[in-house]
């Protein structure tokens, strides 16, 4: 059985990221048709949740911000539920309200918002503000603003591993953007080999790591920065200040999906060079950080 | 997981409170089988069933074609969630009937034309008749199980029911395999219109029905489920039809058939999703036997094919065959030893075909469904073959919207 399944790979476009889709199947038709459901099951996700689509859900409650409430469709609401108890374990860090902090920050131009500009906008940035009674939300302020981009292409890796091993995959791995979740080992029961971006040289992998199942996730402030000074000013911003997180570079997780991995990365890099490494020891999933000064820990590798 | 450095790490309470809520989502733990506390929901559907005219030429003494049954159905479902562990179905219906039925059989008074006996039909001036129907169902869920109770309540004008049902779910294997067992029982009191103009007519009879059934449902692979389910019922009292007469030995006598009825069925369902076509197989076949000595077997086969921005196109074909009830006969030369007569279409042997396309589009939390269905019976479709067909046997359609909204 075994000697006549042959590995596929697929790239694609989705989410803003490159994404690759590696899967052992006896047939090409087989693997192709896998591909076809994956990419649209992951466009599924990213018309529902994207910011820049007109037509997703999350447009439409950020345009009714300050008026009545909406009612959601369940897995919204789960993905809701999900932004509540992350904030709520986060101790309000990681916020979904925190997106439009986003509209005072340009990264490209290499200089910061104007102090004011931040003050206007924090009033709109809280997660205890929304009026959240699942299946209902309601944006109390006029201008505030949800943003499913902290976590939404974690859960489309997850959706897309399950909806593969429902295709009858086995052995494959799928990788959005860094976020990756192992469908199955190798045929021969081999591990795959996956690295972790190095944060100063995001091409290369910093380590790399053996994993026959689950899903890694890594947090960076490669990913969109800027420098001032020989300072880096990375696109991770805390909602309680405005200003980008500080201390750490990269934080990679392992967890056996990869919404949680991709979550706990995101918050250890807000809670920043002390903190952060102090939680996700707490927190009891595998973990590897490395902070900006180039120090690194963790008991990932 | 082989990532870590091998040693055992507790979970924390952070970790617990993580997990537990990214596994609620939809994408992660897909969509569980039977055991799930229902969504709310709202459901209204309207049908329209039309049965063929009967033809003048298969009538005795009429002069035109006769209208048969018309029936008008609205059904409205609400279904809500009740605290974490109950959830609450209530379905209620509402249907007008109208239209002319089977009243006997004459024997054809041309002798070269005896196999095609003539139909009588009665309330050629219009039967009408409205049915009211409420039922709650109310269920209680635990971690791999759930327990329902279900009361219901009828009523025409010539008729009420009362019925009751218990339920149980289990999943074992992982939510691999789904065992249903089920019990109910109906109380029905029949109380005929029109009984002064027609004095043999019944007064007041009851009938009680009890049932039990049995299911399991299989997660073969990943594509493919099978269900299986037999079910047993008693039913006992008054089982003929108050508004039917049989043509014996030149006089007309009430239908009249025995007053107990053991009826089993087995019915087996497979499902297969073939993701090359992204459209699913729906086989279905059904084994029907009773102690009237009606045996009759179903085959329904149907597609489900998916279509970009949520639309779904559903063909099928359902195949029936039936033989006839020991009792039964299109007129009868001489009464039976047992006195039982009954020249019911519904008895009698025969087979049906039927079409059915049905779309299914969703817009967000909204389904809209339209169905048609195109029916035909005849006794050339009978298990063994017939000499004298019924002439009562039916033709119809039956087209259905619906409108659901999920919250």
């Amino acid at each position: 059985m075994a000697e006549k399944l042959l590995e596929w790979h697929f790239s694609f476009f989705a989410m803003g990221s490159p994404c690759q889709l590696r899967i052992y199947l006896e047939e090409k038709e087989e693997a192709e048709e896998v591909s076809y459901r994956i990419q649209s099951e992951v466009a599924r996700l990213e018309q529902l949740y994207s910011r820049y689509r007109d037509d997703s859900v999350v447009t439409k409650i950020n345009r009714s911000a300050g008026k009545a409430a909406l009612t959601v469709d369940p897995e919204t609401a789960g993905l809701l539920d999900y932004a509540q108890t992350v904030y709520e374990q986060s101790d309000g860090l990681f916020d979904i309200t925190s997106g439009i902090l986003r509209s005072a920050w340009d990264f490209k131009s290499g200089i910061f918002p104007e102090p004011v500009q931040i003050e206007k906008i924090l009033p709109l940035v809280d997660w205890s503000m929304v009026e959240w009674n699942s299946p209902n939300i309601r944006l109390p302020e006029i201008g505030m603003e949800l943003d499913f981009g902290g976590y939404v292409k974690e859960y489309a890796v997850d959706a897309a591993a399950r909806l593969c091993g429902e295709l009858g995959v086995s052995h494959g791995m799928i990788d959005l953007g860094g976020d990756i979740h192992i469908i199955g080992p190798h045929p021969d029961g081999s591990a795959w080999h996956v690295g972790i971006r190095n944060p100063r040289s995001p091409e290369d992998a910093i380590v790399s790591v053996d994993l026959q199942s689950g899903a890694i996730a890594s947090s960076g402030d490669y990913e969109r920065f800027m420098e001032v000074d020989g300072k880096r000013y990375c696109h991770i911003l805390n909602p309680k200040t405005g200003w980008p997180c500080e201390g750490l570079a990269a934080v990679a997780v392992a967890a056996p999906i990869c919404l949680l991995a991709g979550t706990a990365s995101t918050i250890a890099m807000l809670k920043g060079r002390e903190a952060g490494p102090e939680w996700l020891k707490e927190l009891g999933l595998p973990y590897f950080w490395v902070a900006t000064d180039g120090e690194s820990g963790g008991d990932l590798v | 997981m082989s990532a870590g450095n091998g040693q055992k790490k507790k979970a924390s309470r952070t970790l617990i409170a993580l997990a537990g809520s990214a596994l609620g989502l939809p994408g992660i733990s897909g969509k569980a089988l039977a055991v799930t506390q229902g969504e709310a929901e709202v459901d209204y559907s309207y049908s329209l069933y039309q049965e063929e005219d009967m033809p003048r030429e298969k009538q005795s003494g009429a002069t035109s074609d006769t209208e048969r049954y018309t029936i008008d159905t609205h059904q409205l479902r609400v279904v809500r969630p009740w605290g974490d562990t109950y959830d609450l179905t209530v379905d209620l219906l509402y249907e007008t009937m109208s239209g002319a039925s089977p009243w006997y059989v004459l024997p054809n008074p041309d002798p070269n034309q005896s196999e095609k006996p003539l139909q009588v039909m009665s309330g050629a001036s219009g039967i009408e008749d409205t049915r009211k129907d409420v039922l709650a169902k109310v269920r209680k869920i635990y971690d791999d199980s759930a327990g329902a109770v279900s009361l219901g309540y009828s009523t025409e004008d010539d008729y009420t029911s009362v019925n009751m049902a218990l339920e149980g779910v289990w999943e074992l294997d992982d939510k691999q395999k789904t065992v249903t067992l089920g019990i109910g029982g109906s109380d029905d009191d029949i109380e005929p219109v029109d009984t002064h103009r027609f004095p043999g007519r019944v007064e007041h009879e009851t009938k009680t029905s009890i049932s039990a059934y049995a299911g399991l449902s299989m997660v073969i692979d990943a594509q493919t489920i099978v269900q299986s389910s037999v079910s047993f019922t008693r039913q006992n009292g008054f089982l003929s039809d108050p508004y039917k007469l049989a043509f014996v030995s030149g006089t007309l006598v009430q239908d009249s058939r025995p007053d107990g009825r053991e009826q089993f069925t087995w019915l087996t369902r497979l499902r297969r999703f073939f993701p090359e076509w992204l459209g699913a197989l729906h086989a279905d076949y059904r084994f029907y036997d009773d102690d009237w000595g009606v045996e009759s077997h179903t085959i329904d086969l149907g597609w489900h094919q998916n279509f970009s921005g949520q639309l779904q196109l559903i063909p099928s074909i359902r195949y029936y065959t039936q033989s006839q009830a020991y009792f039964y006969a299109p007129y009868y030369n001489a009464p039976r030893n047992d006195n039982f007569a009954s020249s019911d279409y519904r008895l009698s042997p025969y087979g049906a075909l039927s079409f059915r396309l049905d779309a299914v589009k969703k817009i967000g939390t909204w389904a809209f469904r339209l169905g048609w269905e195109m029916y035909d019976s005849d006794s050339d479709l009978a298990i063994k073959s017939v000499k004298v067909e019924n002439p009562g046997l039916i033709e119809f359609s039956n087209f259905r919207i619906s409108i659901s909204k999920y919250f």
